[in-house]
Parts: structure tokens; C-alpha cells; sequence
């Protein structure tokens, strides 16, 4: 279905005829609906830290020893993933901007090539924690189990915030793929790039979100005594 | 921000000084339990990561000069802090049935377990 423009004629009191403005045009608010709806991802996830943070203020210790069990290495190697996706992602649009339509294309594919890395290590990450008997409903994780309780809720946690996180990377995938769709079929171009401005907003607040997921999961026990990497 | 008008290398300037600022805290957030505020890694890893989300959203979300969408990040924020105070700092500081939770007593069962700690994979 295209977005061809349409104008439409208003008529005011007087008699006098004026055109009413197509959303198409209005980049601004295209913008500023799209942080509306990044501010509900903020709020979302502001909840989810919110419960962690009072059940490690009920554990503090658990929590330390359960964030000392983590990969810090696939973690830090994700975070470095994430953190140069962003700039191919900013490089995208900026080169979209500069008319640069094929180095832009370049770019998204570079993000998505990242993103796609970034599944797999958290992929590999997930299937060593199961392979130790952590995972959601599984062995340690388990009401039976002697785990301490507050390791268990980390872990609940983890497993949630990092699953949901991983759930915003897949369907950025999807908004990226679906971008060059709109860019090969001419839609999203140096002129009309409010789409790519708001796909690469998304991203950030993608990559927002991690900066502060890796320091609350995998760093916080990282100078206790009790192990980790 | 007017993104009409681009100025290609000094916005490409911009985005890989940012890079390089962001990779330089990713490396102090690995040094710092060994480093400084040994005893406040928390409050230490936490103070980076604001850091980082400064440069993130005032340069690659190209925030800096956006009064209205700068106000409305403001409040969102100001919702969720407001919160974090009533939960964290009131509720949690007043915590009046750790006898009787079970959020807190089933640490006691698992307390002879404390050896159970997976171990670092």
C-alpha cells in the first residue's frame, strides 16, 4: 500500500480554501510521536528495574554472588557489539541525509549483521547458564532447589529482562529489513527520512537500555570474592 | 534539529568521537571494581552507565537543542524516579514483615545452602 500525498482542501468561515497539511510532511511530529512511544519503553523497563532493585535490596548479597556467576566476557563482547551497531546505525541515517542512499543501505545491513551477532553470543550465553542448571523453570531455578531464594529471583529476572531485551533486538532486525524494503521501493528517500529517523531512534533506546542491563547484571559482583570472570 | 541541511563530516566527526567516548567507559566499567570505589561498585557502575546514556541521548538521538521532547524525557524520568523513591526508599527502608514474607524467609531454608552458587560460566 504506497503513502502517495494527497492534498485534501479545508474551507474556512470566510470562503477561503486552504490545503490540510499530510502527515507526510510533518517530520517533527513524526518525531515526536515516536518518543512518546520510547518514553513507554523507558517506563516499561524503569518498572522492571524497579523490581530489581527492591528484591536486591531484600538480597544484596545473593544478588552479588549470582551477578559474580556471569559471563563478563560475552557480556562486554555484546555491549561492544551493541555500542558500534548504534554508530553504523547513526552512520546510516546520516549518509541517507547526505544522499548517500547506497552507503546507507550499507550501513543498515552492517547493523543488522551486529544485531544478528549479538543474538547468537547471548544465544551461546544462554545455553551455558542451562547447561549449569539455571534457566526459567529449570533444575536450580526450580522452588525445590537449594539455591539461595534472592539467586533465584536474579536469575528470574535475568532471564526476563535480558529475554525482552533480546525480544526489542529481533524486532529491530525486522524494522531494519522492513526499511530497506522502503528505501529500494523508493519511499524512504533523502527528503522523506522521518521512517529511518525513528527506526534509528529505536536502536538507541535499544542500545540505551543494555547500557544499563550489563552493569546491573553482569557487573555488581565483579569485585566480590565469589568468582566470575 | 533542522535535517535538511547536512554537514557530512563534521556530524561523521561528532558520531565517532562519541564511539570513542563510549568505548573509553565500557573500558572503566571493567576496571573500576578493581580500580576505584572498590566498595561502591554499584553506585560506581551505575554512575557510568548515566554517563554513557548522556552521550547516547544528546548526540546519536540528537536530543541536544530539543526543548519539548527534552521536557517530556525529563518528566518520564522524573515518574519513574518518583517510584523508585516510594519503593526503594520508603517501602524496602520499612520493611515490616521479614518474619512472615515469603520473598525474604526462603532465604532462611537455602541459608545451610549457601555453597550452592553456580558456579562462574
Amino acid at each position: 500500500m504506497g503513502h502517495e500525498y494527497v492534498p485534501e482542501i479545508a474551507t474556512d468561515r470566510d470562503g477561503n480554501q486552504h490545503e490540510v497539511q499530510g502527515w507526510q510532511g510533518d517530520f517533527y511530529g513524526g518525531k515526536l510521536g515516536f518518543w512518546l512511544f520510547m518514553l513507554t519503553e523507558i517506563m516499561m523497563f524503569g518498572a522492571m528495574f524497579l523490581a530489581l532493585a527492591y528484591y536486591n535490596a531484600l538480597h544484596p548479597q545473593d544478588f552479588l554472588d549470582a551477578s559474580a556467576s556471569l559471563n563478563r566476557l560475552l557480556g562486554g563482547t555484546n555491549t561492544v557489539i551493541l555500542l558500534v551497531s548504534a554508530l553504523t546505525m547513526g552512520l546510516g541515517l546520516l549518509k541517507m541525509r547526505a544522499g548517500d542512499v547506497k552507503g546507507a543501505k550499507l550501513m543498515i545491513w552492517a547493523t543488522i549483521i551486529l544485531a544478528t551477532a549479538f543474538l547468537i553470543i547471548k544465544g551461546f550465553e544462554w545455553r551455558a547458564e542451562y547447561n549449569h542448571g539455571i534457566f526459567l523453570l529449570h533444575d536450580k531455578l526450580l522452588p525445590e532447589s537449594t539455591l539461595p531464594f534472592g539467586q533465584k529471583l536474579f536469575f528470574g529476572l535475568y532471564f526476563s529482562m535480558t529475554g525482552l531485551h533480546g525480544v526489542h533486538i529481533i524486532i529491530g532486525i525486522g524494522l531494519m529489513l522492513w526499511l530497506l524494503k522502503r528505501i529500494n521501493a523508493g519511499k524512504v528517500t533523502t527528503d522523506h527520512h522521518i521512517l529511518f529517523w525513528n527506526i534509528a531512534l529505536y536502536w538507541d533506546i535499544v542500545h540505551l537500555i543494555w547500557v544499563f542491563v550489563f552493569p546491573y547484571y553482569y557487573m555488581i559482583g565483579a569485585g566480590g570474592v565469589t568468582g566470575g570472570h | 534539529m533542522d535535517t535538511k541541511t547536512v554537514n557530512y563530516q563534521e556530524e561523521k566527526k561528532v558520531y565517532y568521537k562519541v564511539l570513542v567516548g563510549l568505548l573509553l567507559l565500557t573500558a572503566v566499567t571493567f576496571i573500576q571494581p578493581h580500580m576505584f570505589m572498590t566498595h561502591s561498585t554499584f553506585l560506581a557502575q551505575m554512575l557510568i552507565a548515566v554517563v554513557k546514556a548522556y552521550l547516547i541521548v544528546i548526540y546519536y538521538m540528537h536530543l541536544k537543542g530539543e526543548k519539548l521532547i527534552t521536557a517530556m524525557v525529563w518528566f518520564a524520568l522524573a515518574l519513574v524516579t518518583v517510584f523508585f523513591i516510594i519503593v526503594i526508599g520508603i517501602d524496602v527502608a520499612n520493611f515490616q514483615f521479614g518474619a512472615e514474607s515469603h520473598i525474604t524467609t526462603a532465604a532462611e531454608h537455602s541459608a545451610g545452602a549457601a555453597d550452592a552458587t553456580p558456579a562462574a560460566h
